[in-house]
């Protein structure tokens, strides 16, 4: 199969998007590297404190009219956007992979979760409908309204550089707030293409903001008052060392989403054949770099066959993936996003056979890269055997494409291994028994539960939620928490004499 | 060539369908008897596609095995469509014949690979599939 063509050409500069205005930042200016094949796709500005309250102002200074606007009128300029999206679905896909370095497909499946936040977000004038009790008292009356609360900040990461900002922005302007969107700087493009089709839809001036950066950028939000809230996607100590407190410094509202390091148990009786696919996904897809990756897989029983022929399967599965640039629809998994992460991933891999466990599927090196691409950000998959809970590779969040296998006795020993990780994000069973299935969910700490899932990302109409380790905050991002978050609850009592 | 993701069997649908439609366009010039016919499988062909790349992207997410869901093999779908310049319009109705068993058995197969996985795609494929057969009773009604 071709390579398809490439979106991003020129090697442009990513502008902020500031009151409707395309401006370009006058702080650093940094390359932005593809890192498939390691060339400079286009530069990005890492905007100041001056661009940042620059834009706050002017999302400020729309939200008067904005959340005057009616509901039913507000969801029309979403309507727009999603049809242009839509119209765009091939291109903003594109962008992604070229940017980040993930399939095709995956990019694809991003493109189309972003729109559905952006169609649940449509529901608005139903979705924000408050309360109201009739005769609280005698001739008393009570209802509820939700009103918007100003400007909010979104913080996206590097990963899902379309989807995740989405996670929030629909919901907070469908509910008459304004917004200022950071996307990482290391992948500008898929947010400032999305802010292009913002700006057809025709939305007022200043009601949909991006300043591109980094920690200048995060600072300033954290630290302006005229900011009501932030929703952050990023890892666990940025958002309990940065983003949660400095949000309660300065009394915002906050969803903090962090890391994650999922856990996934086989019970003896899944359907293996059914089951493999689900793994590779998992631990391989947008090569392990999601907060709903696996990073361990816990076999359950002591049936020492069962575990070998299921281990040759995996192994047979994940040896044969194929590597390379997303852009070649016949690649199965993509590049890690740069040198520095992959690094990392490399770093954990030793700590983790120096900790005792044995490398069955050697990825260290990808030797099987499809294409004439350079191997910097490239990795085989990796799996690792004989591995012990307590280990690092089990307790700390890799984020590469890596597999680490546990055996535990029963099923309660394995979800007592989910409850003790750190994370709490998206653990999973596989399993072919309701018994077994019903236990899992009734008793692991997650925040995601997948049932033969191995992907648990929740549709746009349900929360995506999180628990300890992986998440701060009370409310999530998208659908109906999320137009709570978005909206003041006001109650209002009447009496007429 | 062996073909894994849900992106390159899409396009390898596309292939076949217009690969297809080629084929029908050229019966179309030479038989002048089953013109219209063959020119409607032509656009049906292209239509097919359409239909099947909507479903795909109406269901694609990150949540579903997109880059594992397939395990094909496209030599096994090879079509014929060389047409020598003394082929009857039996024979030429005949090779047709063949070219759509060919499409409908990777449809069949496609469709049970995709089951569990892409939603809306085997539903479209089956569809597809059905339409299809009605078209062989139609071919073997022009001779």
């Amino acid at each position: 199969m071709a390579v398809l063509e490439e979106p991003i050409k020129g090697a442009p500069m990513a502008k902020n998007y500031i009151g409707g205005e395309w401006v370009e930042s006058k702080g650093e200016i940094i390359d932005v590297v593809n890192p498939a094949t390691y060339e400079t796709i286009g530069r990005v500005g890492i905007s100041t404190k001056e661009e940042i309250d620059a834009a706050v102002k002017a999302a400020q200074e729309a939200f008067y009219d904005w959340r005057r606007t009616p509901p039913v009128a507000r969801c029309r300029y979403l309507f727009r956007l999603g049809q242009l999206m839509e119209e765009n679905f091939e291109e903003l896909s594109r962008v992604q992979t070229q940017e980040h370095g993930k399939c095709i497909d995956e990019s694809r499946g991003e493109t189309r979760r972003g729109i559905e936040n952006v169609e649940v977000a449509c529901g608005i004038p139903t979705l924000m409908m408050g309360d109201s009790s009739e005769d609280i008292a005698s001739g008393i009356d009570e209802y509820l309204i939700r009103q918007p609360l100003g400007t909010f900040g979104i913080i996206g990461p590097f990963n899902f550089p379309f989807m995740i900002p989405l996670w929030s922005a629909p919901y907070a302007v469908a509910t008459g707030n304004t917004i200022v969107i950071k996307p990482s700087s290391e992948v500008p493009f898929s947010q400032t293409k999305l802010c292009e089709l913002v700006e057809e839809a025709d939305f007022p001036p200043g009601v949909w903001n991006m300043v591109h950066g980094g920690r200048t950028v995060v600072s300033g939000m954290l630290d302006h008052s005229d900011i009501e809230g932030i929703t952050f996607v990023g890892s666990t100590p940025v958002m309990r060392d940065v983003i949660y407190p400095g949000c309660g410094n300065t009394g915002k509202r906050c969803i903090a989403q962090g890391g994650a390091a999922n856990i996934l148990v086989i019970m003896p009786d899944c359907n293996v054949e059914a089951t493999i696919p689900g793994l590779m996904t998992s631990f391989f897809g947008n090569t392990g770099q999601r907060c709903l990756s696996g990073q361990t897989l816990v076999i359950v029983g002591d049936d020492d066959t069962f575990y070998r022929e299921f281990m040759e399967k995996v192994t047979a599965r994940a040896a044969s993936i194929v590597v390379g640039y997303g852009l070649d629809e016949s690649v199965q998994m993509g590049p890690v996003r740069d040198v520095k992460k992959k690094e990392k991933i490399l770093n954990y891999i030793e700590i983790g056979m120096k900790e005792g466990a044995t490398l069955r599927l050697d990825g260290r090196k990808a030797t099987r890269i499809v294409g004439d691409y350079p191997d910097t950000c490239f990795l085989d998959a990796t799996i690792l055997e004989d591995v012990d809970p307590e280990m690092r590779i089990v307790r700390e969040e890799i984020f590469g494409p890596t597999m680490g296998v546990i055996r535990a006795k029963n099923l309660e020993d394995a979800i007592e291994i989910c409850n003790e990780s750190p994370y709490h994000n998206g653990h999973a069973i596989f399993t072919s028994s309701g018994k077994y299935a019903r236990q899992f969910q009734y008793d692991v700490i997650s925040g995601n539960v997948g049932i033969n899932i191995g992907i648990v990302a929740p549709m746009a109409f349900f929360p995506f939620s999180g628990m300890v380790g992986s998440f701060l905050g009370i409310l999530h991002t998208q659908g109906k928490e999320a137009i709570r978050f978005f909206t003041e609850s006001k109650v209002c009592i009447h009496r007429w004499f | 060539m062996k073909i894994s993701t849900a992106s390159e069997t899409i396009s390898f649908v596309k292939e076949l369908e217009e690969k297809a439609a080629g084929f029908y366009e050229e019966l179309s010039r030479r038989y002048p008897e089953g013109e219209d016919v063959f020119l409607s499988f032509a656009k049906e062909n292209r239509k097919y596609f359409n239909q099947i790349q909507r479903a795909y992207y109406s269901v694609i997410t990150d949540a579903i095995e997109g880059c594992f869901a397939f395990d094909l093999e496209t030599d096994d779908y090879a079509l014929n469509t060389d047409l020598p310049e003394d082929t009857s319009y039996a024979d030429a109705v005949a090779r047709a014949l063949a070219l759509e068993e060919k499409i409908i058995e990777f449809y069949d197969v496609a469709a049970d690979q995709s089951m569990s996985l892409m939603a809306d795609v085997p539903r479209n494929f089956k569809i597809v599939t059905r339409k299809r057969r009605d078209r062989i009773a139609r071919l073997k009604s022009l001779v």
